[in-house]
């Protein structure tokens, strides 16, 4: 009996403010990590994005450019009501109309895909799918279709929630949990007590909506029992086992693909109803079926990050140390969802004893919410930070000041030390590109045109984990695929882990390619989510490269007739110390014939008992019209610690594009709901205002040097989600500086602004 | 209806209610040129009818008829990029990528007017192009890489 190849053991792994124990594998192999002064010439590079020409040129297959041989198109038939009960469907008009080749009702399909049910549960709900064979015939056809609903009373607002009735079947209380969700460290009330300065502020945060600009989306396609899925998705193994379950079928009859997808930030980790209807419809029509969701499906059934109400308390010292933080929040999740709620923050951010939050999340009859980049933590920061601001003026404390006398040097959600926390230096870097300490003489608090300063902070767990795979092969001609069933959403998956392949075999980037999206070639990985899919899958990709590598060594050394410890590899050749011999990958591979190198890799556990988080600060400098109410953002400046960098223009990208989303967050985005009808009222992207070219502010946004290496072998922490967070408080924070007023509801709209100064000037 | 596509004449009798997108996209076969809204509010599926920047989705194939369409297909491809093209990977000015082509068509539409355009210049031309993942200070440096580049190709 020899040892067991494989070990498993349990680790904890947070994703998205959610901490999960797991068991994993711990690899036979341990790697040496890439300290912060480990040499490396891949890592770290400018490499541009190895997929920027496809995408360019309009050839990348995004799933709503698909055209299979013989494809219908299905688009659904939806509530226009709130809340009711279909008592009839007359689809005589619709299946008579030109290309129509099927509808879906609720009896057409396996109850548990929960699709079409009777109850009307929130305006959009999908009541039944119409396929054509063109996709202007289907819509034709769904609007002919007669729905007749008999309306119930519908829960909107979360005082409609908390009295009545149950807002779908199923529910006893329209409280999630039936209470509120507590936490405490400590003891608040005492704390608060005993507080030098007590300052209570309300806050309410809009909900803001995904709105990736291509749509959900997805494309079924069945040979024999095998059905083949193209989907726009975070997560192609998710999707996978989801239809499986869903559909009864066998995992391995299931193959999910995405090769391009147009944007997710949180929408996009599951199979969809578009998704099952399309493998239903497939089936029955036996022919490949498109369903994409229209722009007003997008806005109104893919997803949310819900409203909130805040109310803080915050007490502290006469030396602006806190003692306390009190949090009540009110959360409408809309008709499903999790509890990702705005309370999170308030235990991580800043150093304080005693915390305690209370969230009462709520269902309601609205579209449900789903992780959008920095769930709960986005809006848990506006609260939190303008209500510190508050703080720091009754002190007569310097906004900055009052936050770097209170920085968490340890993990306080879960008692432990961080792998690493440079949030000090992110302070005074971010201070000195602002120019923070001389702005008085820049700030503007009379006449029409004003100017002020924001700073926030933000703390986000970035650590991933395993369980995630990679294999690295070399091919005849000494070129090398990575293989792994991640996705790339437009982060630039594929160029990283080309880049991770080429520094650990010692090869030319231009020599690996990365081959993912793909269930049916790719092991293991999971959703790109939570911004953990560097610090989850490169260290896997590192190992199957670092295999593959021994491989190749040692039939070098039998070429070249010296030991394997001899041999180095560098840009593709494989080099004998200290001599002028060395062959290429591909002269070794040629005499290998079709011997495949290959190697594989897993992601090894976590280190136990420590937490892993970027951390970071932003600054915000910001134009007031006085008499318009137009914020014109001027200036970002992003200072965040987030380890090893692995590809520096990459993840300038993905700081820009969380700055953004997060100034769309401030001032303009805001669905907006009907109360007494129910009915989302902003439906398209002319009236749901997202950033444009014109609204952009200069962008300064830095990684401090270094790397992570108690984190992962790689170094790399996540960026995708830690720089929304701060931007909407600091962009906030600095309004309510210019103009000198109280800042309590984003997002900063000219009315809400110009209510802001009436309140405090007229 | 006769029209030319990326320089080839394209002789069709689509429905005539068909928009332009629908007709490039399902007839040509030419998907670069994406549909985000399907209700000209993203500016994805802009392409150039006579050179100017146009929301294929709000236009008819119809109402084209006679005139000059060019997609994101006709602007350059892969093997032989045109220099907004290559400028917008140089500058990583593609994160998705979805909204892209519609970016290149209004620039492309802008350079032919001003060979040096001011960032407010870009900006202002590219207004109507929406961009979910925040990639909009790189696209502005990309058109103004891109404009230089052909600048000094011009002059030399």
């Amino acid at each position: 009996m020899t040892e067991p190849r494989r070990r498993f053991v349990s680790t904890t792994v947070e994703v998205e403010g959610r901490v999960e124990t797991r068991v994993v594998e711990v690899p036979a192999v341990t790697l040496e990590p890439w300290d912060a002064d480990a040499a490396l010439t891949h890592v770290g590079a400018r490499a541009r994005r190895v997929d920027g020409l496809l995408k360019t040129a309009g050839r990348a297959p995004y799933t709503t450019d698909l055209a299979r041989p013989g494809m219908a198109h299905a688009v659904f038939v939806r509530a226009q009501v709130p809340r009711g009960r279909v008592t009839a469907i007359d689809t005589t008009a619709a299946r008579a109309m030109p290309g129509v080749l099927d509808i879906l009702l609720a009896a057409d399909v396996p109850a548990a895909t929960r699709l079409f049910r009777a109850e009307v549960t929130y305006a959009g709900a999908p009541i039944a799918a119409v396929c054509a064979e063109t996709l202007a015939q289907a819509e034709a056809a769904a609007r002919a279709v007669r729905v007749t609903i008999e309306p119930g009373a519908a829960a909107i607002t979360p005082e409609q929630a908390l009295a009545g009735a149950p807002v779908r079947p199923g529910l006893t209380s329209n409280q999630s949990g039936g209470a509120p969700k507590v936490r405490q460290r400590g003891d608040v009330d005492v704390a608060l007590a005993a507080a030098d300065v007590v300052v209570t502020r309300e806050v309410r945060t809009p909900c803001v909506l995904h709105s990736a600009m291509e749509p959900h989306a997805a494309v079924a396609e069945w040979s024999g029992d095998q059905l083949t899925v193209w989907e726009s998705t975070q997560g192609i193994y998710r999707v996978r086992d989801g239809l499986a379950k869903t559909l009864g079928l066998p995992v391995n009859q299931v193959r999910v693909i995405c090769e391009a997808m147009g944007g997710g930030f949180g929408a996009k980790n599951y199979a969809g109803s578009h998704t099952i209807t399309a493998a239903i419809l497939a089936r029955r029509l036996r022919r490949p079926v498109s369903c994409v969701l229209d722009r007003a499906g997008e806005q109104t059934d893919s997803g949310n990050r819900p409203s909130t109400w805040q109310r803080i308390t915050i007490g502290a010292r006469r030396d602006g140390t806190l003692v306390a933080i009190d949090l009540d929040a009110i959360i409408p999740l809309g008709i499903g969802g999790w509890d990702g709620g705005p309370g999170d923050l308030f235990h991580e951010l800043y150093a304080c004893p005693n915390v305690r939050t209370r969230e009462a999340f709520l269902y309601v009859n609205a579209g449900a919410m789903a992780s959008f980049r920095a769930p709960g933590h986005a809006e848990g920061a506006v609260g939190l930070e303008l209500t510190l601001n508050a703080i720091a003026a009754e002190l007569g404390l310097d906004p900055l000041v009052l936050r770097e006398r209170n920085i968490a040097t340890r993990d306080q959600k879960q008692d432990r030390p961080y792998t690493g926390n440079r949030l000090a230096e992110c302070y005074v870097e971010g201070a000195r590109r602002i120019g923070w300490h001389d702005r008085a003489g820049r700030t503007v608090r009379t006449g029409r045109l004003r100017r002020g300063f924001g700073v926030a902070a933000q703390v986000w767990g970035t650590g991933g984990g395993p369980p995630s795979y990679a294999t690295v092969r070399l091919n005849t001609d000494g070129t090398a695929d990575v293989l792994s069933g991640t996705q790339d959403l437009g982060t630039g998956t594929r160029t990283i882990l080309a880049q991770i392949a080429a520094e650990s075999l010692g090869h030319r980037l231009d020599a690996v390619r990365a081959i993912i999206g793909d269930t049916a070639t790719g092991p293991y990985s999971g959703n790109s989510w939570g911004s953990i899919t560097v610090a989850s899958l490169t260290p896997a990709v590192r190992m199957a490269a670092e295999e593959a590598r021994r491989s190749l060594l040692e039939a070098a050394a039998g070429i070249l007739d010296c030991a394997v410890d001899a041999l180095e590899t560098r840009e593709g050749r494989v080099q004998l110390r200290g001599t002028d011999r060395s062959l290429a990958f591909g002269e070794v591979t040629a005499k290998l014939g079709n011997v495949m190198i290959m190697g594989q890799g897993a992601r090894g556990p976590n280190p136990s008992g420590t937490g892993i988080m970027t951390t970071g600060a932003q600054f915000a400098e910001v134009e007031v019209d006085a008499e318009t109410g137009v914020v014109r953002v001027v200036k970002v400046v992003a200072v965040h610690d987030a380890g090893r960098i692995v590809n520096p223009t990459l993840a300038e990208s993905q700081l820009e594009g969380g700055i953004i989303q997060g100034l769309g967050y401030a001032l303009f985005e805001e669905r907006a709901l009907d109360e007494r009808l129910g009915l989302p009222l902003n439906v398209g992207l002319h009236d749901y205002k997202i950033p444009t070219h014109a609204d952009i502010p200069v962008i300064d946004g830095h990684f401090l040097d270094g790397a992570d290496p108690l984190a992962n072998p790689v170094g790399a922490r996540g960026i995708a989600e830690p720089a929304i967070i701060p931007t909407a408080p600091a962009i906030a924070g600095a309004v309510a500086d210019a103009l000198g007023v109280k800042v309590s509801e984003l997002p900063l709209t000219p009315w809400r602004v110009l209510d802001a100064l009436d309140g405090s000037e007229r | 209806m006769r029209l030319i596509v990326n320089g080839r004449p394209v002789d069709a009798d689509p429905p005539g209610h068909q928009p332009l997108l629908d007709f490039l996209r399902d007839a040509c076969g030419l998907t670069g040129t994406k549909r985000g809204c399907d209700r000209g509010e993203c500016g994805a599926c802009t392409v150039l009818v006579d050179g100017e920047p146009t929301l294929s989705c709000l236009a008819l194939a119809h109402g084209c008829d006679g005139q000059s369409v060019q997609t994101i297909e006709g602007l350059g491809d892969v093997d032989a990029p045109h220099a907004l093209q290559e400028a917008f990977v140089a500058e990583d000015a593609a994160q998705c990528g979805f909204c892209t082509p519609g970016q290149l068509m209004a620039a492309a539409a802008l350079l032919a007017r001003v060979d040096d355009p001011t960032e407010a210049e870009v900006r202002s031309a590219l207004s109507g192009n929406l961009c979910r993942c925040g990639t909009h200070p790189k696209i502005v440096r990309a058109v103004r890489r891109a404009a230089q580049a052909i600048r000094s190709s011009d002059a030399s």
